[in-house]
């Protein structure tokens, strides 16, 4: 209910604008309104994964020349055209996508500029850099040849709410989740199962259709000529940023508020004073945009969220009245209960079944160095099934990057990783995940812009379980958080981070589980606490590797440990004889404390 | 071969000019990590302010306003540093507060132009625009000879600066590690204010060298964009002499490019050698480069 009620809202709003307003110019800042609308959420799609693109009048400009093209040449029916346009954008978005999607951040945008300005050269060189749209009044619907203005505002209307829709329901089920997390922490992300490359693929083709389709309502309604400099032009990416920044960044609901805010505001302005002052519309995007950065960068809408939410807070409840109020209950913030994710996406990857005479995990001649410094060389263990492995060594001895090849976060130079038998060295982080690989991170790693629960429903959206929300609370409640699984991830203490990292990497119900220096920061109640914690939580097949300093700690809790120095293994096997191996205090201590020991 | 040589003259010489425009952007983001979107709008707003010192009645040579030029923009940049910029450095959320901010100041700037000085072309045509010197075959055009030989002065005084100065070890320092740089006593914040104040007055002197040679509008700027960008990213991003290589090689690409393909669609080969970069060598042509210097 709370998600249809801004529907009704928004197509009362413009039925009763198209309904009232009568002069030419108003219809056409209602119609602009909606088609600016219309593009700014399908440009927001690719901003709830974080990226920025600043190529999208690539796909405005297919879309508006595709139908152009088709409708001139054997009198192709606009919305037939529109169609073509939408697959010709998705198929363009896959293939510009695939390559550019590795590159992160600011490398994304820059690569994204590029696109438009060569397809514009290249049309307005080899093909035409301007096409007239061919006038077909025998059909108004078939052509889109309507001849009340206000026709075209119901079909970018019906349009517009077709997107939001799809924006909606992005937002609902784990493709929401999977933008949200690879936002958040794109190597988290990774780490959890959640197959980067594709979501952001899918989330750019979807984006891309749109914007197609918003071409050619644009083309229709307006324009009526396409333009190689106007629809491929930087000018439409500059309104689309504008209104889904204004509005509210990666959020459904932004560019809508966004458009209607700036679009009539910029269309009025020029109106009244374009004549005297020419660039009066572009003006009205620029400051918005500089203002928007200083002042509010997250959008009007959030900064309204929590404006609110401010509101409701005062005046500020004194300690001692700090009961809840109902005021304070109106202004903490509405438990959000995450959706219901149970949609049958695809069935759960069969694990590897785990032969009985194999163990889960081999380590066999790993090698890594970072240009010069050999990091790694000719590591070389095994782990079996339920068996529970230490591995220690001092600061730099190559540990954390160990864990990092196993986890395919970092390629080894050399040697192999076998998971019950099976080289995965070729498979990539989320695939191994799928696996039944799962780890925790020597710096506490988590999606901040979630709650603890949701932080856990992306491992298990990751690990394709049936129910990831139940699975989650249940695991939270099995680690204690259960109480703070809606509140902010900022409000947990280390001990409780280590948990909620615990409970991610368990919610899989992993065949083998890395732990990596998940002691560090607890003290000593918290530290004991930690492994009869994940002694209840682990199923008796899951094996696990520790990475551990404490190792008084560490050698009550596993059976065998891995000592390594300087990249190699320099002793393994119980965790008495490892400790008393003289390599291996020397390695910790140096060999002047060896032989004043001796000397003793 | 002749042929050949006749467009890669030019493209040395124009490379030069672009690897000056370049070495502004690269400075800047090497420093603070911003990438100024608009960058190239304070190129056109240097090459309005050549134009308006030559044509209105002043009548200063656009090479002899250059000093003039790199004072002006020096405090212009170190003003919008100090205005806008500041406030959306460091912080990984900032990305997109930069990316919009430098978009908007760009469009600012383009739309203020326009209200002042119209959209129409201007030129800055001195006496000897259109002298040149035949070297064999090869015909070598007076200003960008001209424009050529300032580049590498400049490029040479920035060297000089980066290397000797105080301030301008300070800017290295801040470029390889800022963190570190604090710890060092570097006041990070006028460092990032000098270095922005430099990287725009370098840019603003490429366009005074330009300015011979292409007319200006407020939109000249988009077109120089994507160029200074592929020089940047070619040399590496962040590194300032990167920068002034991929600049020259970037003239040189878009100038022979005219041998097998029309000058209308010289840009589309500079655009997809960006690209090829992006995807192959992200760190640029020299490996990895992650300092300014």
């Amino acid at each position: 209910m709370r998600r249809v009620v801004p529907f009704i809202v928004l197509i009362a709003v413009v039925a009763v604008l198209n309904g009232w307003l009568d002069q030419r110019f108003y219809v056409r800042v209602l119609t602009l309104s909606v088609v600016w609308a219309l593009a700014g959420v399908a440009w927001n799609l690719m901003a709830k994964a974080g990226q920025i693109s600043l190529g999208h009048s690539a796909f405005v400009g297919i879309g508006a020349y595709g139908f152009t093209i088709l409708l001139r040449g054997g009198g192709t029916s606009p919305w037939t055209g529109m169609a073509v346009g939408m697959g010709v954008a998705a198929a363009v978005a896959l293939v510009i996508g695939l390559p550019t999607f590795r590159l992160r951040g600011f490398y994304f945008t820059l690569a994204t500029i590029s696109f438009p300005l060569i397809l514009e050269l290249l049309v307005s060189h080899y093909g035409d850099p301007e096409l007239t749209v061919p006038f077909h009044p025998e059909s108004e619907w078939r052509f889109m040849e309507f001849s009340d203005s206000h026709t075209y505002v119901w079909v970018g209307l019906g349009m517009l709410v077709v997107a939001l829709a799809i924006s909606e329901l992005i937002d609902v089920t784990s493709f929401g989740f999977a933008l949200r997390a690879i936002r958040d922490n794109e190597v988290l992300a990774r780490a959890v199962g959640i197959r980067t490359v594709a979501w952001k693929s899918a989330a750019f083709m979807i984006s891309a259709a749109l914007s197609a389709a918003m071409a050619v309502l644009w083309v229709k309604a307006v324009l009526r000529v396409t333009v190689a400099e106007e629809v491929f032009g930087i000018t439409v990416v500059i309104v689309m940023l504008s209104v889904a920044f204004v509005g509210g960044v990666g959020q459904t609901w932004g560019p809508v508020v966004g458009a209607a805010f700036l679009i009539p505001l910029a269309m009025f302005l020029d109106d009244s004073i374009g004549e005297s002052v020419p660039g009066a519309q572009e003006l009205v995007y620029a400051a918005a945009l500089v203002l928007v950065a200083l002042l509010i960068p997250r959008g009007i809408l959030p900064a309204m969220e929590k404006g609110c939410r401010r509101l409701a807070m005062w005046p500020r409840p004194s300690l001692e009245q700090a009961g809840p109020s109902l005021l304070g209950r109106l202004a903490a913030p509405p438990p959000r209960p995450s959706p219901l994710l149970r949609m049958p996406r695809r069935s759960p990857r069969s694990r590897l079944p785990q032969p009985s005479d194999t163990p889960v995990l081999e380590v066999d001649g790993v090698a890594k160095s970072f240009g010069a410094n050999l990091v790694l060389s000719d590591v070389a263990f095994s782990v079996d099934a339920g068996r529970r492995v230490g591995i220690i060594g001092p600061n730099g001895a190559g540990k954390t990057t160990l864990f990092n090849i196993m986890t395919a976060h970092l390629q080894a130079d050399a040697g192999r990783i076998l998971y019950k038998g099976v080289q995965v060295d070729r498979m990539r982080a989320p695939r191994r995940y799928e696996l039944g690989m799962s780890r925790t991170f020597q710096v506490p790693q988590g999606f901040h812009l979630m709650s603890p629960l949701d932080n856990v429903v992306v491992a298990a959206i990751g690990a394709v379980m049936p129910d990831p929300v139940a699975a989650s609370m249940a695991m939270l409640e099995r680690v204690g958080l259960a109480e703070k699984a809606l509140g902010e991830l900022s409000a947990l203490t280390t001990a409780e981070i280590k948990s909620l990292e615990l409970a991610r990497a368990m919610v899989s119900d992993p065949d083998l589980l890395l732990l990596d220096e998940p002691l560090a920061g607890l003290n000593e109640t918290e530290r004991i606490r930690f492994f009869a914690t994940v002694d209840e939580l682990v199923a008796p097949h899951t094996a696990i590797v520790v990475i551990e300093h404490s190792v008084r700690s560490l050698i009550q809790y596993v059976e065998s440990v891995v000592a390594l120095d300087e990249g190699r293994v320099i002793a393994h096997g119980p965790p008495e004889d490892v400790v008393s191996n003289p390599r291996v205090i020397e390695a910790y201590l140096g060999s002047r404390w060896m032989e004043r020991a001796r000397d003793r | 071969m002749v042929e050949f040589l006749q467009f890669l003259v030019p493209g040395i010489l124009i490379g030069g000019v672009y690897a000056l425009l370049a070495s502004g952007l690269g400075l800047i983001f090497g420093v603070m990590r911003v990438v100024n979107f608009a960058q190239a709008d304070f190129m056109m707003l240097a090459m309005y302010l050549s134009w308006a010192l030559f044509a209105g009645g002043v009548g200063l040579d656009p090479f002899l306003a250059v000093p003039a030029v790199f004072v002006l923009f020096l405090v212009l940049g170190m003003a919008v540093h100090w205005l806008f910029i500041r406030f959306v450095i460091g912080k990984r959320e900032n990305h997109d507060a930069q990316v919009i901010l430098t978009i908007g100041l760009g469009l600012i700037f383009q739309n203020l132009i326009l209200i002042r000085y119209s959209s129409e072309p201007r030129v800055v045509a001195p006496s000897y625009a259109n002298a040149g010197d035949f070297i064999g075959d090869i015909f070598i055009s007076r200003v960008r000879l001209y424009a050529f030989l300032l580049s590498v002065l400049v490029a040479a005084l920035l060297f000089l600066f980066l290397n000797r100065s105080r301030t301008g070890r300070a800017i290295r320092a801040a470029s390889e590690n800022w963190e570190a740089a604090t710890y060092m006593g570097i006041d990070i914040d006028r460092t990032n204010r000098i270095a922005f104040g430099v990287g725009v007055a370098l840019t603003a002197v490429g366009g005074s060298a330009l300015v011979t040679f292409q007319s200006i509008t407020p939109f000249v700027g988009f077109r120089f964009v994507v160029v200074m960008f592929a020089a940047v990213v070619l040399g590496g991003l962040g590194s300032v002499s990167g920068a002034f290589v991929g600049g020259v090689l970037i003239g040189i690409i878009q100038s022979v490019s005219q041998v097998w393909t029309s000058a209308a669609v010289k840009n589309v080969w500079v655009f997809a050698l960006f690209l090829l970069i992006l995807y192959v060598r992200p760190n640029g042509l020299f490996g990895k480069v992650q300092r300014a210097i």
